[in-house]
């Protein structure tokens, strides 16, 4: 790889990579890419089968980048341009849809050849280990039944017999089970060996030994050598491997189902109002700014801001909250959600592949194609595996070549074959990627957004849970929570006072006393002048009168009297709440108790990470009284208070100092560097891009009980990879030797190659099936 | 032990041989 100056240019592309079956392929596409020359990384998704490519358009181009993905035996082609994730998504959908049907075929046809064989095996030489072989002994009274139906069939020679059959096997070799050499092949020039090496080398052998014995099956008849075929043990053989394919293929579709009920969200038309009259558009043609209309029962075709119309919107796929949320003018809709009772206009703000379902559904896809880093152990275990099985199978030959009674050469090969046909590693490849898949998709229907592998397997062992107050904890939005007047005060015009000079100002305290003015329908007037304290107070003129609004002692320091609101503005402060005082011309006319609410579900999401034995921490800026308050409230026992944002980043690096595993809850930005600082960044928030980029995990729902909710799925995750890989390895620790015929000299057991078929298709299936678990996780 | 025995112990070893080098030892093919 050559290595380019920073200020060459670089170019992104994705390819579409068919073929790949295992991390061998997937690995063997990303060395090839990396090596040429103008490539700056590669990265191969062996799931969702997508190379995603950086170069220098300048030195290689996507063309030239598809023949080197072609050359290594697989398929490759370029994105339709100007797609967008939504389309990748579907366009890869279909690209393994039709490779499911291609596979279907050929698993049709194998199955009928082998059928075909095993019925027709008995007519040639019966070897004396074919019927041992349970399988066979199934086909034995079919072939009884044809020769009484037929008796001329068994006036064809055993010799013409073989022919036939060798007829019978070679389109099963060159078409259904084709790309198992080709890709084997390809993998041999390159010094690299997988699954296909071993299906090449088991079933190659097998065949190259039964056409010599039909080819020259008269001479080794005149050496004394009865010959024998092993045809049907081929054509088995692959039969049963493209059966496991045809399965795996067919669950690897089931885990990208999410992604599927994820486009399929999305409306393909959208109802718009332009120069006054409405016009039904394709989605694509909607563009930012454009009023989109959109009737009861209709799903929203992008994201926007409600600029006519009240309705309630069902967000439950997107977010996992089950309540519709009601709309009005001013507020944000998101494209994918279901309008439910009223007719609504809104103002388009995000389109194509800025919407937040499409933010989703890219995050989702890369997260799904991720590594685990318990994948590794994986890797390394298969990258030895092959050559060391290939090794084994030569001296399984051997041993029986020079042990075993005749015909020793016979019986050594079955053994060298079963040896490599049950040693297999694709239980192995798909262990860890099918959890990671599933979990991730099943999260993202929940509303949570893993990242990837890594945080995935960091989250299943965290022992800390930090929690910032601001925003996770409670809604991040203060509101009045308290009204204190003095006698003969009338609240509402005392409101309008404190509202009308807030108006000017741009603290959130002060939107909280102007929000709940509005509320009221009070009128609000303009002052006459307006000037702010910052850290202090605001003081102004309205309809004559002078108003100050601010801390009690900002008001002291005015020369205005507090001494009557004091033991009121105490017992404020006890409950969590930010004291306000409002004088008029020098008279202190009440507080106003501002507190940020506790969002109603953080005190049971607390107890669910206690439950899950966390240990829960709040992190807050707010002084200690507040934020004991809040902890009192919700049920947390460790409170770190007082902490200024930029220190946040250091109470988190203190826990892990002390050997803790910590995850940083957070509502993204205000946040970034402690969420990035922890072992896992979890934001609450919606799934717009800022949210995305900055953590680990998402939680679109924006409800502490997400938090809880990845703990578990993350935990389950983890549970099914290492049961997946205990029964990968334990699969071919025990596997192998037998199939070398270790029990064979005391217990007389021997595996058939067609018994190993089954065992390897067995294996697999049962690795994905166990990961498919994952999809009705909590 | 025949002499044919010998010859397929022999040509196993070799072939053993053969087969760890390619994969592990032997270089890591051509610029592709």
């Amino acid at each position: 790889m050559t290595v380019a100056s920073p200020e060459l240019q670089t170019e992104r592309s994705t390819l579409m990579v068919t073929g790949m079956t295992c991390a061998a392929c997937s690995g063997r596409v990303q060395r090839a890419l990396e090596r040429e020359e103008g490539v700056r990384s590669a990265h191969v998704n062996l799931m969702t089968g997508q190379a995603e490519i950086v170069y220098q358009p300048e030195v290689v181009t996507p063309d030239v980048l598809v023949s080197v993905v072609t050359a290594t035996g697989y398929g490759a082609s370029l994105p339709e341009p100007g797609s967008d994730a939504i389309a990748d998504a579907e366009a890869l959908d279909q690209a393994r849809s039709n490779e499911l049907h291609e596979l279907a075929s050929k698993l049709r046809f194998a199955v009928v050849a082998a059928i075909l064989s095993m019925v027709l095996m008995p007519f040639a030489e019966v070897s004396e280990g074919l019927m041992a072989d349970p399988m066979m002994r199934l086909f034995a009274p079919l072939a009884d039944g044809l020769r009484s139906l037929v008796p001329f069939l068994d006036s064809l020679s055993p010799s013409a017999w073989r022919w036939i059959l060798l007829a019978v096997t070679l389109p099963t070799v060159l078409w259904a089970g084709r790309h198992f050499y080709t890709r084997a092949w390809t993998a041999f020039r390159h010094h690299s060996a997988d699954m296909n090496t071993l299906i090449a080398v088991g079933t190659g052998a097998a065949l190259v030994f039964s056409i010599a014995m039909t080819v020259g099956g008269d001479w080794f008849g005149a050496q004394g050598i009865r010959p024998v075929v092993y045809y049907e043990a081929v054509n088995t053989i692959i039969a049963l491997i493209l059966v496991g394919n045809y399965l795996e293929t067919r669950a690897k579709r089931q885990t990208t189902g999410a992604i599927r009920r994820l486009i399929g969200l999305r409306p393909k038309t959208a109802r718009i109002r332009r120069e006054g009259s409405d016009h039904e558009v394709a989605l694509e043609d909607v563009q930012v700014g454009d009023e989109v209309i959109v009737r009861p029962g209709e799903r929203l075709p992008v994201d926007g801001e409600v600029i006519e119309g009240h309705s309630s919107i069902d967000e439950a796929m997107l977010t996992g909250e089950p309540l519709p949320v009601s709309k009005a003018q001013g507020d944000e809709v998101t494209g994918g959600t279901v309008n439910l009772t009223g007719a609504l206009v809104f103002r388009a703000t995000r389109v194509g592949r800025d919407t937040v379902l499409a933010n989703i559904i890219r995050m989702v896809q890369e997260a799904q194609g991720s590594r685990a880093p318990i994948q590794a152990l994986a890797d390394r275990v298969s990258a030895i595996f092959v050559p060391v099985v290939i090794s084994v199978a030569i001296a399984t030959y051997v041993v029986w070549f020079i042990l075993a009674g005749p015909p020793a050469g016979v019986r050594g090969l079955a053994a060298a074959v079963t040896v490599l046909i049950i040693a297999c590693p694709c239980a192995m490849g798909l262990a860890v990627p099918t959890a990671v898949m599933v979990a991730t998709g099943r999260g993202a229907e929940r509303g949570l957004l893993i990242k990837g592998g890594e945080p995935l397997q960091r989250v299943a062992s965290l022992d800390v849970i930090v929690l910032d107050k601001t925003g996770t904890i409670t809604e991040g939005r203060p509101g009045v929570e308290a009204i204190q007047v003095a006698e003969g005060v009338d609240q509402a015009e005392f409101l309008g006072l404190a509202a009308s000079l807030e108006r000017r100002s741009e603290h959130p305290l002060g939107e909280a006393i102007v929000r709940v003015a509005q509320e009221r329908g009070i009128a609000l007037i303009e002052p006459e002048s307006f000037e702010a304290i910052p850290g202090k107070g605001i003081r102004g003129r309205l309809g004559g009168r002078l108003v100050v609004l601010g801390t009690i002692r900002f008001l002291e320091e005015e020369g205005i009297e507090t001494q009557r609101f004091d033991a009121a503005a105490k017992e404020l402060s006890a409950q969590a709440h930010t004291p306000v005082a409002v004088a008029v011309d020098g008279s202190l006319m009440g507080l106003l108790g501002i507190a940020d609410p506790v969002r109603g579900t953080s005190r049971e999401a607390v107890r669910a990470l206690e439950g899950l034995g966390l240990d829960v921490v709040m992190l807050t800026g707010d002084n200690r009284y507040t934020a004991e308050a809040v902890s009192r409230e919700v049920g947390i026992r460790s409170v770190i208070s007082e902490v200024l944002p930029d220190r946040k980043l250091d109470e988190v690096r203190a826990l892990q100092a002390s050997g803790k595993v910590v995850a940083m809850v957070g509502d993204g930005i205000n946040d970034a560097p402690a969420l990035a600082a922890a072992d896992v960044g979890i934001a609450l928030g919606s799934g717009t891009d800022v949210a995305i980029e900055s953590a680990d995990i998402t939680l679109i729902t924006g409800d502490l009980m997400g938090v809880a909710r990845v703990v578990r799925l993350c935990r389950q995750t983890m549970a099914v990879m290492r049961q997946n890989l205990f029964w990968a390895f334990a699969y071919n620790v025990i596997g192998i030797p037998v199939a070398a015929g270790v029990l064979y000299p005391v217990f007389g057991i021997l595996l058939t190659p067609t018994m190993a078929a089954t065992a390897m298709a067995v294996s697999s299936v049962s690795v994905v099936t166990n990961s498919l678990r994952l999809r009705r996780a909590t | 032990m025949s002499l044919m025995d010998w010859v397929v112990l022999g040509l196993g070893m070799v072939s053993i041989a053969w087969v760890n080098w390619y994969f592990f030892f032997a270089s890591r093919g051509p610029r592709s």
